[in-house]
Formats: structure tokens, sequence, C-alpha cells
């Protein structure tokens, strides 16, 4: 083990800013209303047809987020040069190669978030107790609606740098807003679940209609928070 | 010097000075101490564990209503009359014949009895109840919609009987069809001679009709046939399911179409035999509707329109002998449901009809039937009757003798207008009389049974000393009564007249009236202050546990002595101050005695805690408040019937969530070694946890959203095929399992090997067989032609073998193991090497690195006192020692005590069972390494990097034992129970006997149901004693112990005082006795039997793993 490359990686571990820019702002802004707004417009079609409206939200909501992605996160590259400091006026760049340059790796993180984090997200939800052996276009439409919410702008913010990995999975990393919003989604699914077996004979209480209400109420959440009154905690888990 | 160290670190050691005076002596003398010690924490936590009885018992003698069986059976030719033949006189009424009427003339050759389910009384009368309330509300949906009951009796009231029939709660059908058969109330705990099964032992009204040779025809729900099974007519009888509360028709439809046949084809034939003398027609659509759509639904009006047209019906094809019975079993809630004692759900409704005049009334000024269920005649009695109450009428009134323990009495309506319609008051005071000669002598046969708790009337007093109510009738006032009724009897006997009968008739009437009620309140009413009582020294001792277990500072063995002599204070003074106070005290003296006792133990805990400066255990670190929440969540969650029900699965949720968070925490570690460790146990345990939740046994209330997969089938009770391969699997994979576990760290070794590679395999390989031919017994493999002609096995030698080869396997679990256990020396092995040129870092099997492998440099003469670790780069040529296993010594050598208990436990589990008792073993084993990767190493001083040392130091938080806890929770859903009495496997007491023997039968079935408890509690000291340095000081390895321990036991604790705070105060809910009471029973149960293995089985063995330890490296 060299204590260099330790030390660079815990010194790089800061909270990811927003871009400054009129755009981005705004949209982070709407991006939580979009969110929310999408979910409860369709959430008596979610009751009704569960399968049939997570499939025809999920290109909306990847929609969302890619263009949460690209106007509002610094891609993994930029990171690394935060040479503009406030005052400083941008260069300006050439504005094909900068599209260019947030398209792809938007493209990638959306494709890492299919093939990568949602059978992945998939079997960590049957862990935690979803049907195994039924429903399992329910299962893995939640699962790939938690992966949108969860990982696409971890992907295009940190790429996929593993000592950031092991960071973010073990609750290291330092909070931010797009941290915020995926451990946020995760908490709130796993609050959504808790009403499942009351007896209340609610149609609502079907899998998974109360843990993606909680999945995207808890994305909303996070995000806020981990913008505004967390940014740059740490969780300790001691 | 580092050992110095290690000592000062664990607090308290023994002084250096001891040690310099001489090895030897202070070494004895450290033994000497260590025993002493573990000998008084043992002695505490026996003394908590008799605070919790304590508690615990206060609370169940108020709160668990008891009532013995009694197997009499009531027979035609002995009539109660003769009990006391100089009392009563001559006999009178009793023929002796079923022809002409048992006890008394008989009135009805047959009946039909037309059960309604949920029939409540106001669906029956007329709405609005009278004129002068017309404004009141617009009819609902349930009212005047079978109007034909009270128009009858209204029009015709010498021909039918419209009455408010009272419900005892619980308002479930199956308690309402015990009532209503056997006259009895319906307590929880029936002592009788009947382990399991729903079948009615009491004498009862079915049974009587078998008896007298009657053929009774069953139509409708199936709970009859479980109550009765071999009872009704099988040809005739049709039984639906009873379960599918969504289909209001199918059942309704059956019975009709299968009923007015039977009754037009006794009509068509009359004069010929008939083919039936009872038929049982039991409808549930207005039940079903009820629970499903609630009474205010067009559903429910329809069922209701229904029943009308079924009940006119019968009226119109009733044959002359015959009398019908139209009644509810209970009534319903505003919503629909049933199951408590709130009004609407005891209203229920009992109509009789006759086409001979039959019924007369009491009262001339009341003809009409009334009203409302609760109105009341001029003499200010409520018209209704209890439920109990129809026993003794149809008995009487088909000939039949009264079941032995009825309490109910016969309707007078029903007696008094035989044949005529005009009052015959002798009539009414004879059957008055005979019901009340059984009643007197079930009372008497009842007081002198020999396990009867109390007798009646003694209890009867003691328990409503407090009671806010009126003076309570004692026994003495019952027998009063009695004497003055027969007096009463003799005095009309000598100078007959209507008058007179009356008088008898009322005077037999009050006896049985006052019966009821002192029966009712001794089996239906709960000891509130007992209760309290419970539950405040309950609570009392659980915050005592907590203070002990999580917050008192320092070492927790060392202050346990002082504890117990304050707690043991605390008692006798409080015993003493019993003798003193209890003629104050609302309990009895025992009572009493036990509280203040329980109470002046946790005061003075309290005192010594108290002094010793401790904290309030309030969760501090993030896992503090995991472990906090994990526990307080299931505790508050068990005050809703759906979480209680769901309870396994919110288990498996909250363990993959614990484990989830120990990923998070293992992938935090800096030490790379600790890192791999952590993280592939964690996931290794995450996916066992939910492997293991596959196999499942449903709880009724879990349907249909469950699917058993703990047998072959729902309706079975024998493994499948497949499930049959488990035990196999077990045996080939669980050993190398184990061996992998102990082979990481050097430590599989010595008597490891035999036990684990030979014996512990073997032991498995004959559960194996067990359950195979077990398997084949069941299936009758053996029996029958084979290709190699007939083979047949007899069942009785299968029987023998099995018999034996359980036997075999349990005297090697418990002899051999713990032979093994006692003698075995530590798995450690020495191998002698010549120095190498560099000394330090001799890297070990798979990276366990400086833990693995520990190179010491031994002075062979103080071999055992001056090892130390450090190694001395002055390279000395001499020959070095390297002693192999050295890190786990104690922790494996403990850890062989869990698996010999395995075996036991194991055996005892069905096929499935096995599968998911050995995926826990495995789970406690990755438990062990994700805790000790979680945890500074002990070494960790030598590194020089601060950066390397672990950032959590879990094995001394209070994750180890709880989630210990939570698991054994989880396991025990996994190996097919559910927190209701009718999933415990008695059968598991027949593995190997073949009788029941006290008291090994019994044990065997609390192995059997709290095995992973059991296996958890059995593991716990194996958290402080996994990879734990053999050096550390005894004295601080038994505090780590001690307070895991403790903090294992608290867990329960918790889950049973919650539980039990929540059944106190939900015990007028519908749902106390199908989901809070079973857990509550369950709760304080494991808790008890928790306790009882952690001081016996776990604390005793540490004394001999430590010991056996000691001895090697020293003291």
């Amino acid at each position: 083990m060299a204590p260099d490359t330790e030390s660079k990686t815990l010194q790089s571990a800061k909270p990811i800013e927003l871009l400054h820019s009129q755009p981005s702002l705004f949209f982070a802004n709407l991006q939580p209303i979009l969110l929310l707004g999408t979910v409860l417009f369709s959430f008596k079609s979610l009751v009704a047809d569960p399968v049939r409206t997570l499939l025809g939200l999920a290109p909306t909501i990847a929609i969302v987020q890619a263009i949460y992605c690209v106007v509002c996160l610094p891609s993994t590259g930029d990171v690394a040069a935060p040479t503009t400091k406030p005052g400083q006026k941008k260069k300006a760049g050439k504005p094909g190669q900068d599209i260019w340059a947030k398209v792809i790796p938007t493209f990638l993180s959306f494709t890492l978030t299919i093939v990568l984090s949602a059978p992945l997200l998939y079997i960590i939800v049957i862990l935690f107790g979803a049907p195994l052996t039924t429903h399992h276009l329910h299962t893995l439409l939640f699962a790939l609606h938690l992966a949108l919410l969860t990982t696409p702008h971890l992907y295009y913010v940190h790429g996929l740098d593993a000592p950031t990995w092991l960071r973010l999975a073990s609750l290291q990393q330092p909070i931010d807003e797009s941290y915020g919003m995926s451990l946020g989604a995760c908490v709130g699914a796993w609050v959504g679940a808790i009403p499942i077996p009351l007896d209340w004979d609610r149609e609502w209480q079907k899998w998974p209609v109360t843990v993606v209400v909680g999945m995207y109420a808890g994305a909303v959440v996070g995000k806020l928070a981990g913008g505004y009154l967390f940014k740059g905690w740490k969780i300790k888990l001691a | 010097m580092d050992d110095g160290e290690l000592q000062a670190e664990s607090g308290n050691g023994s002084s250096a000075s001891d040690r310099e005076l001489n090895p030897e002596v202070a070494s004895k003398q450290r033994e000497v101490q260590f025993k002493a010690a573990h000998g008084l924490l043992v002695a505490f936590f026996t003394f908590v564990l008799l605070l919790h009885i304590g508690g615990i018992s206060l609370f169940l003698s108020g709160f668990l209503l008891t009532r013995r069986v009694l197997d009499e059976k009531s027979k035609c030719s002995e009539s109660p009359l003769y009990v006391e033949p100089s009392a009563i006189g001559e006999h009178a009424a009793g023929r002796g014949t079923y022809e002409d009427g048992c006890w008394h003339e008989k009135s009805f050759d047959k009946a039909v009895i037309i059960v309604i389910d949920a029939l409540r009384y106001d669906f029956a009368a007329p709405y609005p109840p009278s004129s002068a309330s017309v404004s009141l509300r617009r009819p609902r949906h349930y009212h005047n919609l079978i109007p034909v009951l009270y128009e009858t009796a209204a029009q015709q009231s010498g021909n039918a009987l419209l009455l408010p029939f009272i419900a005892d709660p619980p308002t479930t059908t199956l308690q309402r069809l015990k009532g209503l058969t056997t006259g009895t109330l319906p307590t929880f705990v029936e002592g009788g001679s009947n382990f399991a099964g729903a079948e009615i032992l009491e004498d009862n009204l079915v049974g009587q009709l078998k008896t007298a040779g009657k053929k009774v025809v069953h139509l409708g729900d199936d709970t009859w046939t479980s109550l009765f099974p071999g009872h009704f007519h099988p040809n005739l009888s049709h039984a639906y399911d009873s379960f599918n509360v969504w289909d209001l028709h199918t059942v309704d439809n059956g019975v009709t179409e299968h009923l007015f046949p039977l009754l037009r084809f006794q009509e068509t034939v009359s004069g010929t035999e008939a083919d039936w003398d009872v038929i049982i027609a039991h409808y549930l659509g207005v039940d079903h509707a009820g629970h499903r759509y609630g009474p205010d639904h067009l559903a429910m009006s329809d069922k209701l329109a229904q029943m009308d047209e079924v009940v006119r019906q019968a009226i119109s094809s009733l044959p002359n002998d015959t009398l019908l019975v139209v009644m509810g079993d209970h009534g319903m809630d505003p919503k629909g449901d049933h199951g408590g004692e709130s009004d609407l759900e005891v209203e229920s409704t009992l109509f009789l009809y006759s086409a001979q005049t039959h019924f007369g009334t009491p009262d001339t000024t009341l003809i009409a039937p009334p009203a409302t269920a609760r109105e009341r005649d001029s003499t200010g009695r409520e018209r209704s009757v209890p439920q109990i109450d129809i026993v003794p009428t149809l008995s009487l009134l088909l000939g039949l003798p009264i079941p032995y323990s009825n309490l109910g009495k016969p309707i007078p309506q029903a007696f008094l207008g035989r044949k005529t319609g005009k009052p015959d008051w002798k009539n009414l005071a004879e059957v008055d009389r005979i019901t009340a000669a059984q009643v007197h002598r079930y009372h008497v046969a009842y007081s002198n049974a020999p396990s009867s708790v109390t007798k009646l009337s003694e209890s009867v007093q003691e328990d409503h000393k407090t009671d806010d109510e009126v003076v309570p009738p004692t026994g003495d006032a019952l027998d009063t009564l009695w004497r003055k009724a027969l007096q009463r009897w003799k005095a009309a006997e000598k100078h007959p007249n209507q008058d007179k009968w009356r008088e008898v008739a009322e005077t037999f009437d009050d006896y049985l009236s006052e019966n009821l009620a002192v029966n009712q309140r001794q089996w239906a009413s709960f000891n509130l202050p007992l209760m309290y009582s419970g539950i405040f020294v309950l609570v009392g001792s659980v915050l005592v546990s907590a203070l002990y277990a999580r917050g008192a500072h320092g070492n927790a063995s060392g202050i346990a002595p002082p504890l117990l002599l304050r707690g043991l204070l605390g008692s006798l003074s409080g015993s003493a101050l019993s003798f003193l106070i209890s003629g104050l005290s609302p309990l009895s003296f025992l009572f009493t005695c036990v509280f203040l006792a329980v109470s002046g133990g946790i005061v003075g805990i309290t005192s010594g805690l108290a002094s010793l400066s401790s904290k309030i255990p309030l969760p501090a670190s993030f896992w503090g408040w995991i472990c906090f929440l994990s526990v307080l969540l299931p505790c508050i969650s068990f005050a809703s019937n759906s979480f209680t029900i769901w309870e396994d699965e919110i288990l498996l949720f909250s363990l993959v969530t614990s484990g989830v968070l120990l990923l998070a925490s293992s992938l935090r570690q800096r030490d790379p070694q600790d890192r791999a460790i952590g993280t592939l146990n964690s996931v290794v345990f995450l996916v066992l946890t939910r492997t293991a939740s596959l196999s499942r046994l449903c709880r009724e209330e879990q349907m249909p959203y469950c699917r058993s997969t703990y047998y072959a089938s729902a309706t079975s009770s024998t493994s499948s095929s497949w499930q049959l391969a488990i035990p196999w699997l077990a045996t080939v994979l669980l050993p190398s399992v184990i061996r992998y576990f102990y082979a990481r760290t050097k430590n599989y070794n010595g008597s490891a090997i035999i036990w684990i590679g030979f014996a512990f395999r073997i032991d498995l390989f004959l559960i194996a067989m067990y359950w195979l031919s077990d398997a084949a017994d069941d299936g009758d493999w053996l029996t029958g032609k084979s290709l190699y002609g007939t083979i047949n096995v007899g069942k009785d030698t299968l029987k023998t073998m099995r018999i034996t080869i359980a036997q075999v396997v349990l005297s090697v679990a418990f002899a051999a193991g713990y032979a093994t256990f006692l003698y075995a020396s530590p798995f450690i092995s020495v191998r002698t090497e010549d120095p190498a040129p560099e000394l330090t870092g001799s890297i070990g099997f798979d990276g366990q690195t400086s833990t693995a492998t520990t190179t010491t440099d031994i002075d062979v003469n103080t071999a055992f006192t001056t090892i130390t670790p450090k190694p001395k780069p002055a390279a000395k040529p001499k020959q070095k020692l390297i002693i192999l296993g050295y890190a786990n010594t104690l922790g494996t050598h403990y850890f062989l005590l869990p698996t010999l208990w395995f075996l036991a436990l194991v055996l005892l589990q069905k096929p499935m069972g096995q599968g998911t008792l050995s995926l826990l073993l495995t789970q406690i084993l990755c438990l062990l390494e994700i805790l000790d990767a979680n945890s500074p190493s002990p070494d960790h001083t030598t590194h020089s990097d601060e950066e390397i040392s672990p950032i959590t130091d879990l094995r001394n938080s209070a994750v180890g034992p709880t989630l210990l806890a939570l698991l054994a929770l989880f396991h025990f859903f996994k190996t097919g129970h559910q927190a209701t009495l009718s999933s415990i496997q008695w059968e598991a007491a027949f593995v190997p006997l073949r009788t029941i023997r006290y008291p090994w039968s019994p044990l065997l079935v609390i192995l059997n149901t709290f095995a992973p408890q059991i296996l958890c509690a059995i593991a716990v000291p194996a958290l402080a004693l996994w990879k734990r340095h053999p050096r550390l000081s005894q004295m601080g390895l038994l505090s780590d112990i001690a307070r895991d321990m403790a903090t294992h036991m608290l867990v329960y604790a918790a889950v049973a005082v919650a539980t039990v705070i929540e059944a106190a105060w939900l015990r007028r809910h519908l749902m106390l006795y199908r989901v809070f009471m079973p857990r509550m029973l369950m709760g304080v149960v494991m808790l008890g039997v928790v306790e009882v293995v952690g001081i016996a089985v776990a604390l005793m063995g540490v004394r001999t793993s430590i010991g056996s330890v000691k001895v090697v490296f020293g003291w």
C-alpha cells in the first residue's frame, strides 16, 4: 500500500459543486419538480398497472436525469481541472467539442446504469425480500428506476475510479447534491417498504408502488438535503 | 512489556507485583480468582433470570384465563338427580332412555339447525325499533331484510320464539361453536389431555347425538368437521371451505342445494324411516359479506334477503315433530368484523320454530319479541339469553343428557308452553332442577379435579377482593342458593301449585345465573392488579438489564458480585416487607411476596449500579443507534397486528439492512485483509439470509400473500422428496464449511479434526439417515413389490431403527461432544524452525499475517509465562517456535460447544429446518469474522502507521449480540414456526422416544421450537472470544462475555416486555387471541429459554474454554 495514493484519494474526496451557470441552476431546481411531478401525475396508473407505467416512465426519467448530468454536473474530466477561479473568465472552448465532451460521458453513464447498476440493484432488492419467483417485471423495473435515480450522475461525475467507488459504496464520500440524491433514493425506497404489510387493504399497498413513491420522494429530499443542509458531511459509521 | 500492556488494557488483571512473587503461586491465585468471579457472574445472571420469572409469572397469572377440561361425559342412564338422592328426593322425571328422553320427557324427534354466521340481532329486529323513533334515521342496507323471524315470532307466538342471543367473547366462529355445543365458556388455556388439534374432547351436543345413535347431517362451514371429525353422516354431509372470505355464494348455494331435498324427502316419505335426525346447516354468506364489504352494503342486503327466503322455505317444509333452530354464532362490528367483545359483536339472534304449539311466555304482557337486543322485561331483566343456554334447551327438547360441563340454563319459553301454549311452571321447574343438578355435579367434580389450579370458590374470593363492583358472590353464596332451591322444590312437591312451581323455577334459575356469573368472572376477566404489578417489575428489570449491559462502567463481571449482593438484600427485605403489609395489598400473600421480592431485587441492583456511576444507556454511536432501533422498532411494531403477522418478512428486511451496513463498514476498513474478509463474509451473510428466507410456513392471516415451502404442501406436514436431499447436502458441506473457518487461522488441528471432520460428519450422516427412514415410513416405500420380490419392512422395525439412530445421534452429540469440549486442549500446533535471516513478518496463510501465526521467541524454561510477541531483530542463533493457530485459540475451542448442540437441535428439525439451521451456523461464523474484521486487531499497537488502524470497534459494540438475537428470531420462522400455538411441532417429542416421557418430551419440543434461539445464545460468548489474543486477561474476557450475554438477553427481555405491555393494553382487541397473546407467550417463553441456556450452557462453557486455553498459555 502506497501512502501516497491513499492520501491523494483522501484529498480528492470533496463534495461536487454544480456548474455555475444559469441553465445549470435553473435545471437543478427544476429536476426535483419534474421527478416528483411525473410520479405523482402517473400515480393512478402506477397503482392500476405498475409494469406498464414504470416502463413508460423510464425514458422520461432517463431524459430528465441525462439533462441534469449534461446541464448541471461537471463530468469526470472536469473535476481534475478546476482551474477557473471565481473571478477568472472562462476560456471560450469550441461549443461543438463542449457538447460532445458532455454527451459521450452521459451516454456511457446511462449504458453503465442499465447494464451494471440495474442488475446489481435488482439483486440487492431481491436480497431485501422482494418476491423472487413472481413479479419479475415489477422488481426489474423498480430496480431500473432505482438505478436511474442513483447512479447515472455518479458515473458522470466520478467515472469508474475504483477508490472513489469504494468510498461511495462504503458511504465515505462527502455528501453533495448528487450523492445525496442517490442515498435519498435508497433510504426513501427503504422507508417505502414499511406500509406494505399493513392490513389496510388499499390497492396502492401492492408491490412496488410504495417503494417507487418512497424512492422518488427520498431522491428529491436527499438531493435538497445533500445540496444544502448536509453538504460536505461525511457519514460516520462507527 | 507487551504482555503488561495487554493486561493493563483489559483492566482487571493481576498486577505486576503478583508475578514477581512466584509465578506458579500467582498463576494458581489468578485461576482461583477467575473461577470465583465466574461463579459469581453465573449467580448474578441466575438472579436476574429469577427476577424475570417473577415478573412474568405475576403478569401471566393475571392475564391467562385458565380452565380445566374434564373428560367426563353425561350418560343417558345417569341422571344428575341421583348424585345426592337424599337431598333431592326420589327421582321423578328422568326415564333414562333415548326413546322417551333421557333425563326429561322429550318434545321433538328431529331438529334442523340453521346457523347463519354473524346474524346480528338488529338484522332480524324491525327498524326503527319503536314507532316513537321513526325519525331516527333511514334504514340501512341491513335493516328489515330478514323479516320472517320477527313476523313469525310476533304472529304465532306459540309456534315461534325470537330472542337476542348473547355470545361470550372471543366472538370467532371456532370458539363460538365450542360454546354452542359444550355449553361452557371459552378460555385461552384449556388444560386438558390433548396437546394439539382442534377436535372437541369435552362433552358436547354433537357427541351426545352420536352416542344416542342419531344421524347428524352437516352442511356448510367446514369448521364443524374439524371440531367433530367422524360425527356426521358421511354420505349426506357436505362441508365447504370456510376460509375464502371473498366468496359470498359458494357455501350458501351449496348448503341450500343440499338442505331442501333432505327436508322434502322427509315430507314425501313420512312414515318410513327417516334418513336423518338432525341437520346442521351453516351459512357463511352474511359473515363474508360483512368481512368483505361491511354490513351497510348492497351485498349484505342481497345476502339477508336470501337468508329470509331460506328460513321461509324451511318453515314451510318443516315436518311436525321437528324443531327448527335459526341462530347466529356472533354479531359483527360496524365494519363487519368480529372476534372482540363489543356489544354489536356479541349480539346475535336465536329463533326457534315448531309446527306445533310449543312456546310459552313467562310474562304475558310481553308477547312480542324484543325490539332491541338489550330490551328489558317488566322486572328489569334483560330479555336476551346467553348463547350457552341453547345447549341444555336442545338437549332436553331432544331427550338427550345435558353435556357434562354445561353452564347454560334452559330457555324458559321453550318449556313453558308445551302443547298448550299456557304456562306450565312445573315443567320448567323440573328442567331447571335437572340442569341445576348437572351444573352442581360439574361444579363439584371441577373443584375436586386433581390438578385444578384453584378451587373455584376460593379463587373467586381472592381475585375479587379489589373489584370495585358489587360485593362478589362467593362459593358460599352459591351453596346457599342451591340449598334454598332444593328446599323450595321439596315444599312445592308437598303442596303443588303453579305459583310454588314458579318460585322453584325462579330459584333454580337464580342459582344457574349466579353460577354462570361466578364462572364468567373467573374464566373471562383479567386480574388487573396482578397484570400491572407484573408489568411494573418486568419494565424495572429490563431497565436494570439495560443499565448493566450497556451503561455500567468498568468490568462487567467485576461489578456483578456487589450487584448480586445488593439485589439479594433487596429481595430479602422485600419479602420481609410482604409479611408486614400483606393485609394492605390488593394481591394475595404469595403474589405480594413475589412482587416485593422482585421489586426489592431491582431496587438493590439499581442502587448498586448508581453507586458505580453508570450512565444512562442511550445509544451514542452510529452502531449503537442501529442496534437500539433494530430492537425498538420491532418492539413498537408488535402493537400492530399486521406487523406481528408479517414478522418473518420484517426480520428479513431488518437483517439485510444490518448486513448491508456491515458490508459498507467492512469496505471502509483500511487494512486490506480486514476489508477483504469483512466484505466477503458480509456478502455471504446477506446471501445466506435471503436463502434461508425461502423456507416459509405461512400463518393463516398471511394468506393469500404467502406460500408455504416448509412442508411438501400447504395441507401436509411431511417433507417433499427434494427436501430429503437437504440433510445429505448438510452432511457433505457443513463440516467443510466449519473446517474452512477453523483452517483460516490454522486451528484445524488435533481434536478439531476428530470432532468436526469425523464425529460431526458421522452424526450428520446419521441424522440424514433418520429422516430418510422417516420419509420411507411416511411414504410406504419399503412395502410392496419390487424387482427383487416382495419386501416388507414393518413399520415397527423402521420405528425401532429410527429411534435407535436418534438416540445414537444424541449420545454422540452430548457424550462425545462434551467429552471433546471438556478435555480437548486448544487447537494449536507447534512447529520449530531454524531462524531465518529475517524474523519479522512471517507471513501466514491467506494474509492473516500477524494474527494467524505469531512468531514467538521462547525461552523454554519460562515458556508459558513470558511469551513476547515482540520479534527481536538482534539475530541470535536460536531455534524458533511457531505456534500455529495462536490467534484464534479461544474462539475455535469455544465454538465446539455450538457445534455439538447444533447436532442435537438439528436432529429434531424437519429436513427444511435442518437446511436453515445449517445456514444459521454458517451465518454465525460469518458474523464472527465480520465483527473481527471491523475491530482493532490485538496487535494493532505494533503498527506504526496510524492510518492502517481500524476505525471501528464492532466487537465492543452491541452489534454482535443484537444481530445474533435478530438472527435467532428470524430463523425461528424459518424452521417452520410461527407465533401461533398451532405451529408447534409436537411430533418432535417422538423423534428419539416412542412414548411421552417426562421431562424429556416437553424438553424435546422446546429444543425443536427454540432451536435457533438456543444455538445463538450458545454462540454469544464466541463473539468475545473469536480471534482474541489468548493471553488477554481472563477477567477482561469474562467482562466482555458478560456484557455481550447481558445485551443478548436484553434484546429478548425488551421484546418480551413490549409484547406483554401490548397484550395487556390490547386485551380488548379482536386479534388478542389470534395475534397478540400468542406473540406475547412466545416472547416470554423465549426469554426464559434463552436465559436458562445462556447461563447453563454458554456461561458454563466459557469457564471450560478459558480454562483450557489458560492452562496452556498461563493464567
